[in-house]
Parts: structure tokens; sequence; C-alpha cells
């Protein structure tokens, strides 16, 4: 018996069962659709966060810390993130950029608006690294000390321009604490001098121990009371116009995060190293670096809480990790952090793998079912088949490839309508994210490898079911069978 | 075995178990059938000669005994060669037709060819050509609930020759047949056997086996009955022989 006789009897048999081969394929088609609905779903995660690493470069990118702490650098407890430490970070093999994560609070002007805002430096190399070539706008400033300005599309819209900026001036200003304005403060307060609250004391008194000293602690308390006062309070405004060259998208992809203004290095130095901050977590980042004052107006002794380091593709990222470790430095590779992702999605898809198959098993039994009635209706089918000369495998192949038909034809549909489900509720998805002024993300994805276990699991399954069936049917005795009623 | 004999049953036994009861339906059956000999076997319900139909066709198994084919025992093949020798050599027509419901005449007598390897266009072919010469060309594309009882069986017929066996098997062919339709039948076995074919045919009608068959084998209670059967002698033809060949 040919494949094509096989083919054209096991469909001929369900094709005169009609209603029988709709529910016993229906059930089939009901498993598949819910198992490829479920692992399309897995696969368009996948898709997506996968799609995110190699649009942001991620694989080819470390992030490196202090490890006695995020912010500034424990001696005693691993080396310093300071510029040194850059050095020795580029000085790796494979490492083609290193650049910290420098942020700071600001005022920008846009025109008419005056925003508050938080700006970063970065170095104009860094603009090439995939992360921040997203630029919806313009192009990227041309160097370190290029009087230019990137602003994000958000920054955009809270200045009411969401368009037509590139070229405007950007006013940018920045409030900061410096031991100058302390200084100030304590030597005149109120229109009061330090030569006046020395003519209060009374030096005839100070020849009195008590007297001389409640007097010192008294003046120095207040001394200290007002350099504290003009050190928080009186602070200096540094400003710079810059042109807006570029807008961007922002980014935020998890660690790795883009303010809404990017600044170049150079031209963000004067900001950058003028003096602590008036916002609460850079003050208090300063005061715990250990060098408030003194170094951080010297660039060279300023230390990082964060480095972002971009490695060739042909190098290891596990290499990396280690040399950065070997230096002393907490080192976080998105390579390790997608394949422990990856790892997320292999079991996610294994379990819906297992809730599918329970269902095609459940399925399955239907299969058993009709191939058993079949049987109980065709045996004297089978018996002029066995005597036209039929062999046992004759006439297990007849009903596996019946139920194997039952599972193609299940299957088939249910990849259609497990795909079609996805769609819907894609579209249903993408709507409400739209409508919630999310990006919109294809949640769902049907790749090649999925249709074909698909097929396998649902084909291999309905065969598995047509085998007893089979079997018994092989038993069938023709004697039996072709007896006269 | 003589050089003429072609098929032959030695001490054949069948026998059923019934609860504790043990159904002898065939005891000690030996007979000899030679190449292109046309032999009836006749007798009562039960006494046996569908059970030998069955056997010679290799679709059941004997108790004990042997049935040879052209020297070679049955026993000693597989249930796959038993299949292939059914497939190459052996048709057979039933008294109930059993032809396939949901498929049309053409389709029923190329099912005939499902098993030799013979190619759809070359079996489609050989497929009309038999209706066509049986007379049943117009009925190529009825199903079997649109035809006769004679017409059914005529399909039947051109499903069991189509394929030209050497040995046709018909199990009570014009059992369920009037008389006009049982004697086209019957001179279509006629016809075959004319053409060479080795026909055994398991029959009520002793008229119809006395005037059609060389010989007439009687069985009664699954044993091979050698008693007088001056009457059915009477009814046979002159050249027809009476009981077993030993």
């Amino acid at each position: 018996m040919t494949g094509r006789d096989l083919f054209v009897i096991s469909t001929g048999n369900l094709l005169r069962m009609k209603l029988r081969t709709f529910l016993t394929t229906s059930g089939v088609l009901i498993a598949i659709a819910a198992f490829v609905a479920m692992l399309s779903f897995a696969a368009g995660n996948q898709k997506y966060v996968e799609e995110e690493y190699l649009r942001f470069g991620l694989f080819t990118t470390i992030q490196v810390s202090p490890r006695g702490g995020s912010e500034g650098a424990d001696s005693s407890r691993g080396p310093r993130l300071d510029r040194a430490a850059l050095d020795r970070l580029a000085a790796i093999p494979g490492v083609n950029l290193v650049y910290p994560y420098e942020a700071f609070t600001v005022r920008v002007k846009l025109g008419d608006t005056v925003l508050a805002s938080k700006a970063q430096a970065l170095p104009a190399t860094a603009l090439r690294t995939r992360f921040f070539a997203t630029l919806t706008s313009g192009r990227p400033f041309g160097s370190d000390s290029s009087r230019q300005i990137l602003v994000s599309d958000e920054l955009m819209k809270k200045a009411g321009r969401p368009d037509s900026v590139l070229g405007l001036r950007a006013v940018v200003s920045v409030r900061v604490s410096t031991p100058d304005s302390g200084l100030a403060h304590v030597l005149m307060n109120r229109g009061e001098s330090i030569i006046d609250r020395l003519r209060r004391i009374r030096t005839d008194s100070l020849g009195n121990r008590g007297y001389r000293s409640r007097t010192i602690r008294s003046e120095i308390h207040a001394a200290m009371q007002r350099f504290m006062e003009g050190f928080l309070q009186a602070q200096e405004t540094l400003t710079d116009t810059l042109t807006v060259c570029g807008v961007y998208h922002v980014n935020r992809s998890g660690r790795l995060r883009t303010e809404e203004m990017v600044i170049p290095l150079v031209t963000a130095a004067r900001f950058n190293n003028a003096g602590m901050s008036g916002s609460p977590s850079e003050m208090m980042a300063s005061l715990s670096s250990g060098s408030p004052f003194g170094e951080s107006r010297d660039a060279s002794g300023k230390t990082f809480s964060l480095v972002t380091i971009s490695f060739d593709p042909g190098v290891l990222s596990t290499t990396i990790r280690d040399s950065v470790e070997a230096l002393g430095f907490r080192a976080f590779s998105f390579a390790a952090q997608f394949e422990q992702i990856q790892r997320f999605f292999l079991a996610f898809d294994m379990a819906i793998g297992v809730i599918g198959l329970i269902a095609l098993v459940t399925a399955s039994l239907g299969i058993v079912n009709t191939m058993v009635m079949s049987i109980t209706e065709r045996r004297k089918e089978i018996g002029v088949l066995r005597a036209l000369g039929a062999n046992d495998l004759d006439i297990r192949a007849l009903f596996i490839v019946e139920s194997g038909a039952i599972g193609l034809l299940g299957t088939s549909l249910g990849i259609f309508c497990g795909w079609a489900l996805t769609r819907i509720v894609s579209m249903v998805a993408r709507g409400y994210m739209k409508g919630q002024g999310l990006p919109e993300i294809e949640l769902f994805a049907l790749p090649v490898w999925l249709i074909l276990i698909a097929l396998g699991i649902g084909i291999g399954v309905s065969v598995l079911a047509g085998i007893y069936p089979a079997g018994r049917a092989a038993r069938v005795d023709p004697v039996e069978a072709l007896r006269n009623e | 075995m003589t050089p003429a004999c072609y098929l032959q049953t030695t001490d054949l036994c069948r026998h059923y178990e019934r609860g504790h009861r043990v159904v002898k339906a065939l005891d000690n059956v030996t007979i000899s059938i030679a190449r292109g000999e046309f032999v009836g076997i006749v007798g009562s319900s039960g006494s046996g000669k569908t059970t030998l139909l069955n056997l010679l066709a290799g679709l059941d198994t004997p108790t004990s005994g042997v049935v040879d084919l052209d020297g070679v025992p049955l026993s000693s093949m597989s249930r796959r060669q038993l299949a292939a020798y059914r497939a190459a050599k052996v048709g057979m027509v039933f008294q109930s037709f059993n032809l396939i419901a949901h498929y049309t005449a053409l389709q029923n007598v190329e099912t005939a060819f499902y098993f030799t390897g013979t190619q759809p266009v070359e079996r489609r072919r050989l497929a009309a050509e038999m209706l066509e010469r049986l007379g049943l060309a117009d009925r190529a594309t009825h199903r079997p609930s649109d035809l006769s009882g004679g017409e059914q069986q005529r399909v039947a017929v051109a499903r069991a020759i189509v394929k030209k066996p050497e040995l046709l098997f018909a199990d009570e062919p014009t059992g369920n047949l009037d008389l006009e339709n049982a004697g086209q039948i019957a001179s279509l076995l006629t016809m075959l056997h004319g053409e060479g074919l080795t026909i055994i045919m398991v029959t009520h009608n002793l008229e119809l086996a006395g005037q059609r068959t060389q010989r007439i084998i009687r069985m009664q209670y699954g044993r091979l009955d050698r008693g007088d059967h001056s009457d059915a002698r009477a009814d046979a033809r002159p050249d027809a022989r009476e009981g077993a060949i030993p």
C-alpha cells in the first residue's frame, strides 16, 4: 500500500465522518492554539529583550562601580573609581571606550520656558555607541569641548516645543555651593561683619577664664553656623549658553540611563567641578566621597559612582568582567544578565510546554476514542483488506495515518488560530499602550522554530494516540470480520 | 503430493474452544486440488465448508494438519508472507459481496491492487477494463448501495479476478442472488475456469455445484462425507466426480 493510498483512504474516512472528525480535530486545535499563543507570548518578549540588547549594544557593555558602595570610593574595601581608575580600565585589552556617569541638576531656559532638569556629561565618543546613537533629529556634538547640547524629546515636550528646537539657544545654569560663599557669610552676614562681632567682645573681661571660654565657644559656633548658612543658601550661580544640536529619545533600559540633556564632557566640567550641588542627593554623594571641597575642584581627584565600559564585539564579556574585577571593582555584565533572562525564558517556555502538552494529551484521548470507534465500525472493511492481501503493517499504517491526519489538520488549524488570537490580543494591547502614552511593544512572535515544534508535538502526539487503536485493528480476526451476519 | 496436485490439505483440523467445550469445525480433512480445477464444496450449514475455505486462503490458522500450496506448507509462512500470498495468488468472493460501502464500483475493484505494488494509473485502467468486461462499465461510478445484488456480486468477482490470481475462492457466491443473477455469476465462474483459473466454490446449491464444477467435495460435521449420494450424482454433470480425492 503506497503512502498516497494511505493518505487517500485516511482522508476519505475522515471526510465521511465529518462531525466526529470536526469534534476530534477541535480538541487538538484548541490545545495547539493555546500552546502556540502562550509560547508566542514568551517568544515575543524574548525577541523584544534581545532586540533591545542588540539595539543598545548591551552585549558589549559593562558597568563598573566601586566595590565599597554605589557612591564614591571606600579605600578600606576597594580602590577609588577616579580618573586614574578610568585610565586603568581603558587599558584593558579589547576596551574601546570608558566614560563615567556624571549627572547634575540644572535649570535650563529653552526659548521663554525655564525648566528644572538633569544633565549628563558625556564624551563625544560615547555618542557613537549604540546606546546613544538614537538621535531622532540633528547630529551629535563634534567634540568634548563643543558648546553644543543634546536635548531629549521629553524635555522638548515639557518646554512646549515638540519640534524645531535645532539651533535654539539653551541657557543652562547650575547653583553650586562653594567654600567661598560660606567664608563670605562668616565675614559678613545680614549687614553685620566679623569686625562688628569682634567689637562686641569685652576685651577687659578676657582675663576671666569663664568669660573667655564662653566667648570662644560662642564665636566658633556662630562662625560655623554662618559658614553653613552661606554654603547652603548663598549659592553661586554658573550660567552657560549652549546651542541645541540634536534631539534624542530617552532610553529607560534598566541600569543604563540617559538624562534629559547631554552636555559635552569638557563643557560640562565647569558646572560639574564648580562645587557642591544644591541637590540633596548630589550633596550627600559629595560628602560621602570624603572630598566635598578640595578635590571636587580638582578633576583628577574626582571619584565616580558608575563607569560604563564599551568593548569590541569580538571580545568575551567574561574576559572584560574578570579584568575589571581583578582591578578591584565591581562589574555588571549585561551579557551575563541576558543569559539569566534567557534561562528564565527557557524555564517559562518549558512550563508553558508542559501545560500545552497536558492539553494535547487530553485531546489525544479523543483521537483514541475516535479511532477505536472507527475500528468497530470498519471491522468488515478491515476483513476485506486482509482478504485482499493487507498485512499487519498495512492495517496499522491505515489507522496511524488517519490519527496523524487528524493531528496534522488540528495542528495546522491550531497554529493558525493561535496566531490569529495573538494578533487580536496584540492589537488590543497596542491600542492600550498607545492610549496610555507608552511605547508600542509587540508582545508576540511566531518564529519558525515554534511552528515546527507545534507541528512536531501536535502530529507526534496524534500519531502516538493512534498506535493503540492501530494495534487493535491489526489484531482484528479477518474470519470473524467477514463472517455473514 | 502428485505432480498435478496444486493445493493439498493433510489431516487438517480446526477446533474452537467454547468455554469448556471444543467445537471441531474441521476434523482431519485431507483433500487435493489440481491446478486449473473447478471444485465445489457442498454441505449443510456448520459442516465446515467456509472454515476449510478460510484455511486454504490463509485467512485462518489450522489447529493441526497442513495446507500445502505447490509443495510449500502455508504453516511455514509468516503472517506477512501469508498476506503476500493472498495479495498475489488469491481472489475471494463472498456471499454478502463484502464491497466497501463508501467506495464506487471502480474504487472497489481497484482495492485489489492496493497490496500488489501496481501503479495507480495502471490499476485504474485495469479495474475499468474488468468492469467493462463484466458489463458494468456504466456502473463504475456507482456505490454498492446503488447497485442490484447481481451487479454487486459481479463487482466483487471483478475485484477478485482483476489482479489475475491463480486461485479463486468463492464462498456461496450465489447465496444472496435470485435465479437469474445466480445463473449469470455461475456462467461467469465457468468462463473464468475456462480461462485456466483454479476455482474452489463453497455452495449449498448442489445443482449449481453439479452443473458447473468438475468435482464435488461433500462435507458433514467438519469431515468429508463419503456416503452414498446418488441423487446428487444424478443432478450433476456427467463429468462431475463426487467425494474427495484421497
